[in-house]
C-alpha cells in the first residue's frame, strides 16, 4: 500500500513536471502544517533532534527547545523564547508550557484520558497545572505517565493512543493537542530495524490540535 | 540432496518387510504421568502424549527441545534459553520430571530446554492440563515427564552423530571454517553384579555454535560444550522389596557474545556461562501383597547456574552472575487396590534454598519449607465408565497455602468410542525471585526490582531518608504473595474406528488469576523506577487439538496435529469493553478499539500444525520427514496503547521441514542421516535460538 502511495505521488509529481506547474504535493519528511476544518495538523517538527554521541556514547541533541504557537500556526524562532508568542515547546520527550520556569507567558496544561475527537470542551473539574522545571512538569515525563510509552527491548517511543493533551495558551485560550508520532515521516520503525535509522529518525513530532 | 536420493534408493531397495506395529499398539501402552500409577494409555481419563524413544532417535533429537518441538499443542519460546508454551501458556507454568520429580534452575521461570539430554530416556510423557492434584506448584498447564531407561537389560550401545550447516550460505561442506560443527557422542552400557543391576548413560555435545549475528542484543550462543550422565540402579531385597537409585549430573558450558545496551548504548560483550546440576533419586518399594505397593523417595538436587560477562572495551572488568538452587524432598506414597477402587495417598516435606548475586547478598541462603498431602481415587465403575478424584494440600513457609482438586472422567460405550472431561485446579507458588530480588539496573535508568519480601521495608527505608519522591497507589497492595491459580478444563473425544486409524480432539480452557505481575510501586528523587511484584493479573486461553493417526500400510504412517488457540487479559478484555482501549486509524488519529481487533497475550500463535510420514520397511530402515507450522505471533507493541492488537507487530509464521532416514549397515551397526530445518528458515530478530538447516550423519551400534 505505502508503495503504491509512493508510485502515485511519484506519478503525480511526474506528471506535473511535464505541465510545468507547481503542485501542492507534500514531502512526507519535511515540516509542515496543514488545516483541515478547525483542526491544524502539524508534521516532522524537530525536538533537538539527534546530533551526535555523548562522551558516555548516548545519541544527544543540541539541547534547544523548538517552539511553536497553536494561536498562529507557526514554528517560533528560539530568539523569541522568553516571550508570550510560543505555546509549546519540544525537546526530546520534554514538552513545556509558556508559564512560571518555562515562560513569561500564563500557559498551563494536563492529559485527559479520551479521545481527541470526544473532548468537545474542557472538562469543567479540571485543572490545568505548570511547569515546575526540573522537578515536575504541567506534562508529566516518563513512559506511561502522559502521552508516550517507551520500550527498552526495542529502543522505541510511541505515543499512547487516546491520549488527549488539554493546553492553555500563553495568551490564556484553550486548545486540545494530539500527539501522533515520534519520528521522522510519521510512521514508528519497526521493532527490528537498525539502532542506526532509530536514532537518525527520533524527536520529529507529529501532532494535531484545534482551539476550543 | 544427493544424500537424500541416496537414503530413499536404500531403504526403496529393501526388500524385507518388516511391519511396524507401533500405532497398533498405541492405546495399549502404559504411562505413569496421569494417576502416578502404570496405566493403559487408553484408559487415562486426561490428555496425554507419549514419545517412544524409537520416535526420538529416529527423528535425531539429541535435546527435550528437539522432539517438543516437534509435538502437538507444544510451542517454542525463545527468552531466557528455550521455553515451552502449552496450552497458550508460559512456561513457568509447565512443570518438567525426570521419573516423577522436578528439574529446578530455571532463569525467570524458564527451564531451558536445550540443558536437558535424551540420552537415557526411554519415552516422554506429556500430560496436558491442571496436574496440581498430583505434582503441586508449576503444574498448571500440564507436566512432562521424562522416563528413564530402567536397568537391567545387558547392553553395550552408542552413537556418534556429526552435524554441519551454514546458516548465510544454506550449505556447508563437513568440516569447513564458515560453517558451524556439531558433534554428539553417546554410550549407553547396562549390566548386572549379583543382584545389582546397573545402567550408565553418557552424553557429550559439542556445538560451535550459530554466530549469524555477531555482537547482537540477543544471546547468540558461541561453543556450546554440554555433558551428561545419568546411572540408574536396581536392586531386589527380598521377594517384596526392590531397591532403585537414580543419578543424574549435567553440565554446560557455552561461551557467547552479544551487545548489552546501556543507557541506549551497545556494549559489545562476551559471556562466559557454566551451569552444573545433579540430581539423586532413591527409591524404596515394598509390595506386602497384590493390592497393596508402598513408595518411599528421596530426591536432592543442585543446580548452580554461573555467567560472567567481559566487555570488549574494558577488558579488566567484569559481572558475575550466579544463581544456585538446592532442593530436597522425602516422599511416601501408598497405592491401595479396594474392589473397583484404586486409592493413592501420599505425603512429603521438602526443603527449597537459593542464593544468588541477583538477591541482598549472596551468602544469604533463602529457604522455602512445603509440606504437602495428595490423595486420589479412581473409581471403575463399570467397564464403560471411570472416574478419578484427586486432591493435594501444600503447606508453604513463605506464602499461603495452596488447595487443588482435579476430578476426571473417562467414558467408553463402545471399542470406537471413548469420552474424556477432566477439571481441575492447578497452581505455581511465587518463586525466590518474585521473593527475594534485590536488583538495580544502573545501566539502564538506575530503576530497581524489589522482592515481596523486602519491597516495603527497603522503601519504607528509603523514603525515611527522603530518598522517595512519590509512592505509586500499587505500594499500598504490596502484600504477601499468593500463589497463582488456574482452573483447566479439558473435554475430549477418541474415535478409533480401526486398529490402524485414530482420531482425538480435546477442546481446552485455562483461567487463571492472581498472577504474579511486575508493577512499579514507588518513584526515587532522581526519578528512577522501583518495582515489585503484586498478583493482580487475570488471563484465560482456550483453544481446539486435534490428531490424527493412520498406518494406511503396514510400512506407512501419517499423523497430524493441529492446535488452534484462544487468549487474552480479562482486565484488557473489560477495559475494552467499556470502550476504554485505545488505537490509531490509518490517519494517525486515536480511536477507540473494538472487540475484534484484540489479539490477546503476546508471543502466541492462533495456529500450529504437524504433519508427519513415516516409511518403515525394516526396523532399522526408515524415512521420517515432519512439516512443522506456526502461524504468526504477536512481539512488540507498536501503538503504545499497551495491549496486543492487529496493529502490532508480529513475527512472520514460518514451515519448518525435517527430515531423516537409516539403514542397516551391519547386523549391529546403523546408519542414520538427516536434515533439520530443510528449508533454512531463519528469524534473526524473534527467533534467536533457532539455528540455519543442519545436515548431519549418526553411527550407531548395538553390541
Amino acid at each position: 500500500m505505502r508503495f503504491q502511495l509512493l508510485l502515485l505521488t511519484s506519478l503525480i509529481s511526474f506528471v506535473a513536471c511535464e505541465k510545468d506547474k507547481p503542485t501542492p504535493t507534500i514531502d512526507q519528511r519535511a515540516y509542515s502544517v496543514t488545516t483541515s476544518g478547525n483542526v491544524v495538523t502539524v508534521r516532522n517538527l524537530p525536538g533537538d533532534t539527534i546530533i551526535g554521541v555523548s562522551a558516555q556514547g548516548q545519541p544527544v541533541g543540541a539541547g534547544r527547545y523548538t517552539f511553536f504557537s497553536l494561536e498562529s500556526g507557526q514554528w517560533i524562532p528560539n530568539a523569541d523564547s522568553n516571550s508570550s508568542r510560543w505555546d509549546l515547546a519540544f525537546a526530546g520527550t520534554t514538552v513545556r508550557v509558556n508559564n512560571l520556569t518555562s515562560g513569561p507567558g500564563s500557559g498551563g496544561g494536563f492529559v485527559f484520558n479520551g479521545s481527541f475527537e470526544t473532548l468537545a470542551s474542557v472538562p469543567v473539574d479540571s485543572t490545568f497545572r505548570v511547569d515546575n522545571h526540573p522537578v515536575s512538569y504541567a506534562i508529566p515525563r516518563g513512559s506511561g505517565r502522559a502521552w508516550y510509552t517507551y520500550d527498552g527491548p526495542t529502543n522505541l517511543l510511541t505515543p499512547i493512543p487516546g491520549r488527549t493533551l488539554v493546553i492553555r495558551t500563553a495568551n490564556g485560550q484553550r486548545a486540545k493537542v494530539e500527539i501522533l508520532n515520534y519520528y521522522r515521516g510519521g510512521s514508528t520503525p519497526s521493532a527490528s530495524a537498525a539502532d542506526s535509522i532509530k536514532i537518525r529518525d527520533q524527536r520529529f513530532f507529529h501532532f494535531r490540535y484545534t482551539k476550543f | 540432496m544427493r544424500l537424500v536420493v541416496f537414503i530413499l534408493f536404500l531403504l526403496l531397495s529393501s526388500t524385507s518387510s518388516f511391519a511396524q506395529a507401533d500405532s497398533l499398539r498405541n492405546l495399549q501402552e502404559v504411562v505413569i504421568t496421569a494417576t502416578r500409577q502404570e496405566r493403559r494409555l487408553g484408559n487415562v481419563a486426561v490428555p496425554v502424549t507419549l514419545i517412544q524413544q524409537q520416535q526420538i532417535r529416529q527423528a535425531g533429537s539429541l535435546r527435550l527441545r528437539d522432539i517438543l518441538q516437534e509435538q502437538s499443542g507444544l510451542v517454542m519460546t525463545s527468552a531466557f534459553g528455550v521455553g515451552v508454551q502449552m496450552q497458550g501458556l508460559n512456561p513457568e507454568h509447565t512443570l518438567i520430571l525426570v521419573d516423577g520429580q522436578p528439574l529446578v534452575g530455571r532463569t525467570s521461570g524458564v527451564l531451558d530446554l536445550n540443558r536437558i539430554a535424551l540420552a537415557g530416556i526411554k519415552r516422554i510423557e506429556i500430560v496436558k492440563g491442571p496436574s496440581s492434584s498430583l505434582y503441586g506448584s508449576e503444574a498448571m498447564a500440564g507436566v512432562i515427564n521424562l522416563i528413564t531407561e530402567a536397568p537391567g537389560k545387558k547392553e553395550l550401545s552408542g552413537s556418534l552423530r556429526y552435524g554441519t550447516g551454514n546458516p548465510d550460505k544454506g550449505w556447508a561442506l563437513p568440516f569447513a571454517s564458515s560453517g558451524f560443527q556439531q558433534l554428539d557422542a553417546d554410550l549407553q552400557v547396562g549390566y548386572q553384579v549379583g543382584k545389582w543391576k546397573f545402567r550408565h548413560s553418557n552424553n557429550y555435545l559439542y556445538n560451535d555454535g550459530i554466530s549469524f549475528r555477531p555482537f547482537s542484543t540477543d544471546r547468540i550462543p558461541r561453543p556450546i560444550n554440554r555433558l551428561t550422565h545419568q546411572t540408574t540402579l536396581l536392586r531386589p531385597i527380598g521377594e517384596r522389596t526392590e531397591f532403585k537409585l537414580l543419578l543424574r549430573a549435567n553440565q554446560d558450558k557455552i561461551e557467547q557474545e552479544f551487545a548489552v545496551r546501556n543507557n541506549g548504548q551497545l556494549i559489545e560483550s562476551y559471556g562466559r556461562e557454566k551451569n552444573t546440576e545433579w540430581n539423586i533419586q532413591p527409591t524404596i518399594t515394598y509390595r506386602p501383597g497384590q493390592r497393596l505397593a508402598l513408595h518411599s523417595r528421596g530426591f536432592f538436587t543442585r543446580y548452580v547456574g554461573d555467567q560472567r560477562l567481559f566487555f570488549v572495551q574494558k577488558p579488566d572488568s567484569s559481572y558475575l552472575d550466579r544463581f544456585e538452587q538446592h532442593l530436597y524432598r522425602f516422599e511416601q506414597q501408598l497405592d491401595w487396590t479396594i474392589g473397583r477402587s484404586e486409592w493413592i495417598f501420599g505425603a512429603g516435606y521438602q526443603i527449597d534454598q537459593a542464593r544468588s548475586t541477583r538477591y541482598d547478598a549472596l551468602d544469604n541462603r533463602k529457604q522455602n519449607r512445603v509440606a504437602y498431602a495428595f490423595a486420589q481415587w479412581e473409581w471403575k465403575l463399570n467397564e464403560k465408565l471411570i472416574s478419578v478424584a484427586g486432591m493435594r494440600y501444600d503447606d508453604n513457609q513463605l506464602f499461603a497455602a495452596a488447595l487443588t482438586p482435579k476430578w476426571s472422567l473417562r467414558y467408553k460405550p463402545n471399542e470406537k468410542w471413548s469420552v474424556q472431561a477432566s477439571v481441575g485446579q492447578g497452581f505455581k507458588a511465587p518463586d525466590f525471585r518474585q521473593l527475594y530480588l534485590n536488583f538495580t539496573n544502573n545501566a539502564a535508568g538506575g530503576y530497581s526490582v524489589y522482592g515481596t519480601q523486602d519491597a516495603i521495608r527497603i522503601i519504607n527505608e528509603l523514603n525515611r531518608l527522603g530518598q522517595i519522591a512519590e509512592l505509586q497507589p500499587d505500594f499500598s497492595k504490596l502484600s504477601d504473595l499468593t500463589p497463582e491459580y488456574s482452573t483447566g478444563t479439558n473435554l475430549g473425544v477418541t474415535y478409533q474406528p480401526k486398529q490402524t486409524i485414530t482420531v482425538r480432539l480435546n477442546g481446552f480452557r485455562n483461567d487463571i488469576r492472581s498472577l504474579i505481575d511486575v508493577r512499579q510501586v514507588a518513584t526515587r528523587i532522581d526519578g528512577a523506577q522501583i518495582f515489585s511484584y503484586l498478583n493482580v493479573k487475570r488471563a484465560y486461553t482456550y483453544g481446539l487439538e486435534s490428531e490424527f493417526k493412520w498406518q494406511f500400510h503396514s510400512q506407512w504412517t501419517l499423523q497430524t496435529g493441529y492446535q488452534w488457540l484462544r487468549t487474552g487479559d480479562k482486565d484488557e478484555l473489560d477495559r475494552i469493553k467499556k470502550g476504554l482501549e485505545y488505537t490509531r486509524a490509518p490517519d494517525g488519529s486515536s480511536r477507540v478499539m473494538t472487540l475484534r481487533e484484540y489479539v490477546g497475550l503476546p508471543n502466541r500463535s492462533e495456529h500450529q500444525a504437524q504433519f508427519k510420514l513415516r516409511y518403515q520397511p525394516a526396523e532399522h530402515r526408515f524415512v521420517f520427514l515432519r512439516l512443522l507450522y506456526r502461524s504468526r505471533w504477536t512481539i512488540a507493541n507498536s501503538n503504545g496503547n499497551g495491549v496486543h492488537d492487529v496493529q502490532d507487530e508480529y513475527a512472520n509464521g514460518f514451515l519448518q521441514i525435517n527430515l531423516s532416514g537409516g539403514i542397516p549397515l551391519r547386523k549391529n551397526i546403523q546408519l542414520q542421516a538427516g536434515i533439520e530445518n530443510l528449508l533454512n528458515y531463519q528469524d534473526v530478530n524473534y527467533l534467536p535460538n533457532f539455528p540455519g538447516r543442519n545436515i548431519y550423519m549418526t553411527l550407531n551400534f548395538k553390541l
